[in-house]
């Protein structure tokens, strides 16, 4: 078993338009784990999910998936990563069906085996009714089950959910995370962004809290009720709330150094 | 009691709402003077046509004059009217913010009226500009160029207060006879039209209508055979008639019935309206492209996005656009090489064939394409910058279909016509190739340049405007060859290679776009 992470991220700076969204964020995902991304609003989760999957590209720093340096290997480790954004865009003109399709064809899947895990996530998430049906006609919860079959549907190393359980009901969120649980235990690891604390706790092995685009604390709950001084029974949301409470007082607003914009800046000579 | 300053708060929000989204890219403004000045060759065009056609007076037939423009303002009145017919619309914003607000129905309406003539100020400046040199160019009186704005400016508040009063009487009472009466209104507005064309004693001159009134009085200026005081009188009267039913219309309560559009505005860069729209036609469409799916056995990852992308042109109707826009095309070409016409020389067919299809709707063709892509499928270009896949692949399928349907559909109309009209075809076939190899590379390249982060901001508006002048840039070449090939009347021993010249510089074209395009998607930010 290689002894290495499967996500590495190494001091990994992004600015958008003049917002520092990422400052120097350092994180480890290692594999067979169910791994959880807390922050509150604006923490960089997104940001950083986006940059491991190649959506975004980062100022500066390292990202390793599964040991491979994606800035100078940007395609291929992609065939390992299944990606379900937040907010799911899919095609609406094609059906579940052809969506599925699509999706397995473009990594690269054979046929035979696209048609089979095709029948297996339908059964799964209860689309059997839908399968023909545009994707347009689905409902919230079902665009978000159809997406992530379609991220399932090469069978990757390593998924990553932005935000999975949200609009999915209760029924479809527990077939979802007994998913996880089966994927784990053949060794896969499920990397998740979410808000939700409790959910985060019951299902994470480890997770990592990020505030302003810094990792504040990471492991498992144990190590973060340490780290935090909350006791023992402290729950994850009461060990977040400390730690980005601390971090709050601890970080230096630090200024980012923007270009100035003159009608004539292109004629300077850059540094 | 009206409150003014609410008004103006109105006005300065629904301009600014409109307006703001310029604010996103810096490069709107520069494309939005270049909007102004891409018109201008049209609006000298228009000018020296008008004058030349005032100073030949010798037989000038006023009247003849009178009852065509007479007819062409009764089709505006009737866009209008058939416009109100919806009821009285908002926008999505205007639903929640203003209309739970504490402001009147007529403070809104007054708003409204106010920031639309704004708005339609901006993109109608090259006809202000037309205006203006007209009175330059014809010597007009200042006296003359005042009646003629005050006529054309009373004709335009009637209609926004005449399709105002009726949608939002038709919001209100949206009964049928309310349909029948506005349909009768429209009716007897064009009857008098038919005089153009068949030999009736119906027409406009005979009739009291506000747009006989407008016809004579513009061109009793523009011919300087005087303005017929009962005429801008009869005009001033329709419109105090209109604004009387406005006023009375305007006190009733007309939010709880309005009805709801989403935003529209050129400048919107967020595509949400585009994205609602490919929606609807998605529901529209999808039934008639059903008939073909996708499955995974294609032979080759080319093929299968290939056919990924035709399903999606079938479903979300980008195909049915196109073909719809071909035989619209078809049965005009038809007509009039049918109809003769009373008089004046028809010009040959061919010629006016080859101008039309390539002055107008070849370019047309790859900017509807790769504009509809931008609006259904932009948002999901994650899933194959996620995958791995050799995004080259995807710009080539992509490519492939827009020249494929932009050249096959025009081909086959060609192909009709040359049959039924005895047209050479070889011409405009080389013509609609060229223009389909260059324009849908030429759109997919600056299309996905503007996905860009700092571009990403500019209106769909300018996006396409720059790609149509870029595509027309290119095409200069193949335009001076088909001319000199159809100007000398080259023989076959000459134009064919010639011909092959086109297509080769074509290829190339495509071909480095294509490869610029391909470069251009692996740096974009989703």
């Amino acid at each position: 078993m290689t002894s290495f992470p499967i996500v590495e991220l190494i001091d990994v700076w992004k600015s958008y338009d003049g917002t520092q969204a990422l400052r120097g964020l350092n994180l480890e995902v290692n594999r067979g784990e169910i791994f959880g991304l807390i922050g509150p609003n604006g923490a960089g989760k997104t940001t950083t999910l986006k940059i491991i999957v190649g959506l975004l590209k980062m100022d500066r720093g390292i990202v390793r998936v599964n040991g491979v340096d994606i800035s100078e290997e940007p395609y291929e480790y992609k065939r390992l990563i299944g990606y379900v954004p937040e907010s799911v865009s899919l095609p609406e003109y094609l059906t579940v069906e052809e969506l599925l399709i699509y999706a397995g064809k473009i990594r690269g899947v054979p046929d035979n085996q696209i048609r089979e895990r095709m029948n297996y996530f339908i059964r799964l998430f209860e689309l059997s009714e839908k399968r023909r049906a545009l994707i347009l006609s689905l409902s919230r919860g079902m665009r978000q089950k159809t997406a992530i079959a379609s991220a399932l549907i090469h069978d990757p190393d390593l998924l990553i959910l932005d935000e999975p359980f949200i609009g999915i009901d209760p029924m479809g969120q527990h077939v979802l995370k007994e998913l996880f649980s089966e994927r784990v235990k053949e060794g896969k690891t499920i990397f998740i962004s979410t808000h939700m604390l409790d959910t985060a706790e019951r299902l994470c092995d480890r997770v990592a809290i990020i505030h302003k685009g810094q990792n504040v604390a990471s492991g498992d709950l144990k190590n973060l009720q340490q780290l935090s001084r909350t006791g023992e029974s402290a729950t994850l949301e009461e060990v977040f709330l400390k730690l980005t409470e601390e971090a709050k007082e601890l970080m230096v607003e630090e200024p980012i150094e923007r270009k100035r914009r003159t009608f004539f800046g292109f004629l300077r000579r850059s540094p | 009691m009206m409150r003014i300053s609410l008004i103006l708060n109105v006005y300065m929000f629904k301009v600014k709402v409109f307006f703001g989204a310029i604010r996103a890219s810096r490069a709107s403004v520069a494309l939005l003077l270049l909007y102004t000045i891409g018109f201008l060759p049209s609006v000298f065009g228009f000018l020296t046509l008008i004058t030349n056609a005032v100073k030949q007076e010798a037989g000038v037939n006023v009247e003849f004059y009178v009852e065509v423009l007479s007819a062409i303002a009764s089709g505006i009145m009737v866009f209008a009217i058939l416009l109100s017919l919806r009821g009285y619309m908002v926008f999505d914003y205007e639903q929640n913010i203003l209309l739970t607000s504490p402001i009147r129905p007529r403070e809104l309406l007054i708003a409204s009226i106010f920031a639309d003539l704004t708005l339609a100020l901006v993109f109608a400046n090259p006809i202000l500009v037309l205006y203006i040199l007209l009175v330059f160019s014809l010597n007009l009186s200042a006296l003359s160029a005042i009646t003629m704005l005050l006529a054309i400016l009373l004709f335009i508040f009637m209609l926004i207060l005449l399709k105002i009063s009726l949608s939002i009487m038709k919001s209100l009472y949206g009964r049928r006879w309310i349909n029948a009466f506005t349909s009768m209104i429209m009716l007897f507005l064009m009857l008098p039209a038919l005089s153009l064309f068949l030999d009736i004693s119906l027409n406009y001159s005979s009739l009291p209508y506000p747009s006989k009134f407008l016809a004579e009085i513009l061109l009793g200026i523009i011919y300087d055979c005087g303005v017929e005081p009962l005429s801008l009188l009869s005009l001033t009267s329709y419109f105090l008639l209109s604004l009387a039913f406005f006023m009375v219309i305007s006190e009733k309560n007309f939010f709880p019935m309005a009805g709801y559009a989403p935003f529209v505005s050129p400048f919107d860069v967020s595509m949400r309206t585009q994205t609602l729209k490919i929606e609807r036609s998605i529901r529209t469409f999808s039934r008639m492209g059903a008939f073909l799916t996708l499955n995974p056995e294609s032979k080759s990852l080319l093929s299968f996005l290939m056919k990924k992308e035709f399903i999606r042109m079938l479903r979300e109707g980008s195909f049915f656009g196109v073909l719809l826009l071909y035989l619209v095309v078809l049965f005009v070409i038809s007509i009039t090489s049918i109809v003769p016409s009373q008089g004046a020389q028809r010009p040959p067919p061919q010629m006016f064939f080859t101008t039309f299809f390539i002055g107008v709707y070849s370019l047309i063709t790859p900017l509807i394409l790769v504009g509809n892509w931008r609006f259904s499928d932009l948002e999901n270009l994650w899933i194959p910058l996620t995958s791995g896949a050799d995004m080259r692949m995807v710009i080539k399928a992509l490519a492939y279909d827009f020249i494929l349907i932009s050249s096959v559909l025009p081909a086959i109309i060609i192909l009709i016509l040359s049959i039924t009209s005895n047209i050479n075809p070889l011409l405009p076939l080389i013509l609609v190739t060229s223009t389909s190899m260059i324009g849908c590379p030429v759109n997919l390249y600056i299309t996905i340049k503007f996905l860009g982060k700092k571009r990403r901001g500019t209106p769909s508006i300018f996006v396409s405007w720059a790609s149509m002048l870029l595509s027309a840039l290119l095409l200069t070449p193949t335009y001076i060859l088909v001319v000199l090939i159809s100007s000398l009347a080259l023989g076959y021993a000459v134009s064919t290679p010639i011909s092959a010249i086109i297509l080769v510089y074509s290829a190339v074209i495509m071909m480095l776009f294509m490869r610029l395009a391909e470069r251009e998607i692996l740096t974009i930010e989703v």
